[in-house]
């Protein structure tokens, strides 16, 4: 395991930043760098596999990666890690504000290499139609806290319908209280309450789709 | 029905003491979903507590009744500004959101990294006499004027509860440190500030947990109703390793506790979320002296072989059942949970939180029935 990768694991903030601008000062290619933190993020999910890191641990390991990436990503050519990534977009439902787990979810799936599109909170039906036929995204991902947002989670997956989306685009619905009987409600693919789980389960899907 | 011959004070205080009661009592935390159901807009039921107040005892007559009543009406009682919780901004029904939402909180970072040596250096307290005017854009003496103003309804319809032999179970109430740190700093910042600066996290804590225990104090002896409502909702094993709760969680928790054991309170530690790997712990807390209330996350079942001896528990009927089951599925859902966590006695038959808006009546009286009517399958060991 590489310094800078074990750094991360560690959860070792300063270190973390220290090894990067030094690698970046000396011309490393931050293609490799890049390769190391993700690296490191990797190591934090087997770590929770095994019970040994928590959500605490994978909403910091996150932020340090965020930061880190910010002093390579204007060196990183452009279109580089566009290539492959499966696109997804979310929000939270129309009449539910809460953004606290949407947000933490977003961050994992952005680092396990998802192109996110974020609608944020309260989002109406017809916003997430209007967004899934502009990226073409092939994932969509709900969130809600509130037994009324089950409600507005169906709405929309019955208007994806009507549009015409539905074949093609996966769902996953997912919040504090979300179970089977919610996905089963609103027509979705998936469901989950803890974001981990979750983006396991979006990765599955997009090895599959690479298929 | 079942033979009754308890009453409802006698069913929930034998249950806290763990013993069998006459049957399972069932209690209920609703404020949202009476209105709903009585077509009142939530924004009028939050502003008016007469029309509230009414609004709860006629759902309350409706079900056939039940055994206890946790919150009184939707006033969260104290008897000053001084409040052992976080000023959350509010999205409420009618303000900020339609006249028939549920509300909601606006979480938001609003207290920075430099407030923590405000707090180290004023105590709890001390610090709310800056932070409540800067959060909520109202003096403390406003503050306080209103809060003693509610104060005085919440107590009065906690007597029309009594009046109807409805023990309220909710006198006081407080948050853990972690809890309010997690929702004025936002769940993020403070998840860094945990593994950032611990230290700092944890002398704040030092510096606020005995104001926390004053002020419930002091809402229980002016309320005069010895229960204390204790929500912890961001401290689990959900979110945090047992090494963050050894040093951050549980010590506050205890000392917490202990002092309101001291106090003569009781108290129900409101555990929203999955709390299975922390509830080895709770059998260090007093004996007979809390409820663990589940929301259904925690696995409820493993909570009975762990506090069967030791703390009663309450819960766990899903959110998402209620709303969206059918009575067959509550009323399967509530025999299970008298069987396995209702065998031998300590338990409680309740809503995981608050039951929900939007609940269905015809599953919340299912929930009330199977109370009633159903006596556990299994003998105890
Ligand atoms: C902390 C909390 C609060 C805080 C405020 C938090 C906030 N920002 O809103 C306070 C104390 C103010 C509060 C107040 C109330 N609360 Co509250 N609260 C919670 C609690 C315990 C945790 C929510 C939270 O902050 N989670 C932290 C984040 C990290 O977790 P998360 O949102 O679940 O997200 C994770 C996963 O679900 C997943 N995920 C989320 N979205 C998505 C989307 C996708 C696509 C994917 C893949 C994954 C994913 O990833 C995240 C990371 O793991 C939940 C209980 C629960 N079991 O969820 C109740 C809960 C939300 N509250 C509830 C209630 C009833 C209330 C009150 C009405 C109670 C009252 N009478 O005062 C009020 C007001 C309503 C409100 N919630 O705003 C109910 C709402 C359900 C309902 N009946 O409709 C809940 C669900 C409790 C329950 N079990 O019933 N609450």
């Amino acid at each position: 395991m590489s310094e800078l990768a074990e750094a991360l694991a560690g959860l070792n903030e300063d270190y973390v930043t220290k090894i990067v601008q030094r690698k970046v000062t000396a011309g490393e290619d931050p293609e490799c760098i890049l390769a190391e933190l993700r690296q490191g993020m990797d190591i934090v999910g087997a770590r929770h596999k095994k019970g040994e890191y928590f959500l605490g641990e994978l909403v910091f390991s996150g932020e340090i990666f965020k930061n880190a990436m910010k002093t390579i990503e204007p060196r990183l050519a452009k279109n580089q890690s566009g290539k492959e990534q499966v696109k997804l977009v979310l929000g939270t439902v129309k009449g539910d504000i809460h953004n606290i787990g949407k947000d933490i979810v977003g961050n994992l799936l952005k680092i396990a290499g998802f192109d996110v599109y974020d609608l944020g909170i309260d989002v109406p039906k017809n916003a997430f139609v209007k967004k899934l036929k502009e990226t073409d995204a092939a994932i969509l991902g709900m969130s809600g806290l509130l037994t009324p947002s089950f409600e507005a989670m169906k709405e929309t997956v019955e208007a994806l319908k009507t549009a015409g989306l539905r074949y093609k685009v996966k769902v996953i619905v997912g919040g504090g209280i979300v179970t089977e009987l919610v996905r089963k409600h609103c027509g979705a693919d998936a469901w989950t309450d803890d974001g981990i789980k979750g983006v396991e389960i979006c990765r599955a899907w997009a090895q599959e789709m690479k298929k | 029905m079942l033979k009754e011959t308890m009453t409802r004070k006698e069913r929930i205080i034998s249950a806290v003491n763990l013993k069998v009661p006459d049957r399972v009592p069932v209690a209920m935390w609703m404020i949202q979903f009476p209105l709903r159901y009585k077509g009142i807009p939530q924004s009028l039921g939050y502003k008016d507590p007469v029309v509230t107040i009414k609004a709860l005892t006629d759902t309350f007559h409706d079900l056939g009744g039940y055994d206890g009543q946790i919150q009184g009406d939707s006033i969260w009682p104290s008897s000053s500004w001084r409040i052992s919780a976080a000023p959350t901004p509010m999205h409420r029904p009618g303000q900020e959101g339609e006249e028939n939402e549920a509300l909601q909180a606006v979480e938001r970072e609003i207290m920075t990294v430099e407030d923590y040596d405000k707090i180290i250096a004023k105590g709890w307290n001390g610090f709310c006499e800056e932070f409540l005017p800067r959060v909520t854009g109202r003096s403390l003496d406003k503050i306080d004027a209103s809060q003693k103003k509610l104060l005085k309804v919440y107590v009065e319809d906690a007597k029309k509860w009594n009046g109807i032999d409805v023990p309220v179970m909710f006198g006081a109430s407080t948050c853990d440190c972690q809890m309010i740190l997690s929702l004025c700093r936002s769940f993020s910042k403070f998840t860094f500030d945990l593994y950032r600066i611990p230290d700092k996290v944890q002398a704040v804590m030092d510096a606020m947990v005995d104001d926390l225990i004053q002020n419930v104090i002091n809402d229980s002896r002016a309320t005069g109703i010895p229960w204390v409502f204790f929500p912890l909702e961001r401290g689990s094993g959900a979110y945090y390793s047992l090494k963050i709760w050894e040093r951050l969680g549980y010590p506050y928790l205890k000392r917490m506790v202990d002092a309101f054991v001291a106090e003569g309170l009781t108290t129900i530690l409101h555990f929203d979320t999955d709390w299975t790997l922390n509830l080895p712990y709770l059998r260090d807390l007093p004996r007979t002296k809390c409820i663990c209330e589940l929301d259904s996350k925690t696995d409820i079942f493993k909570a009975k072989k762990i506090l069967k001896d030791h703390m009663c528990i309450m819960g766990d009927v899903p959110a998402s059942l209620l709303s969206l089951g059918t009575p067959e599925d509550v009323t399967a859902y509530c025999e299970k949970l008298i069987d396995v966590v209702g065998v031998g006695g300590g338990f409680i038959l309740s809503t995981g939180c608050e039951c929900p808006i939007d609940a269905k009546f015809e599953n919340v009286k299912a929930m009330i029935d199977t109370a009633k009517n159903y006596a556990c399958q299994i003998f105890p060991q």
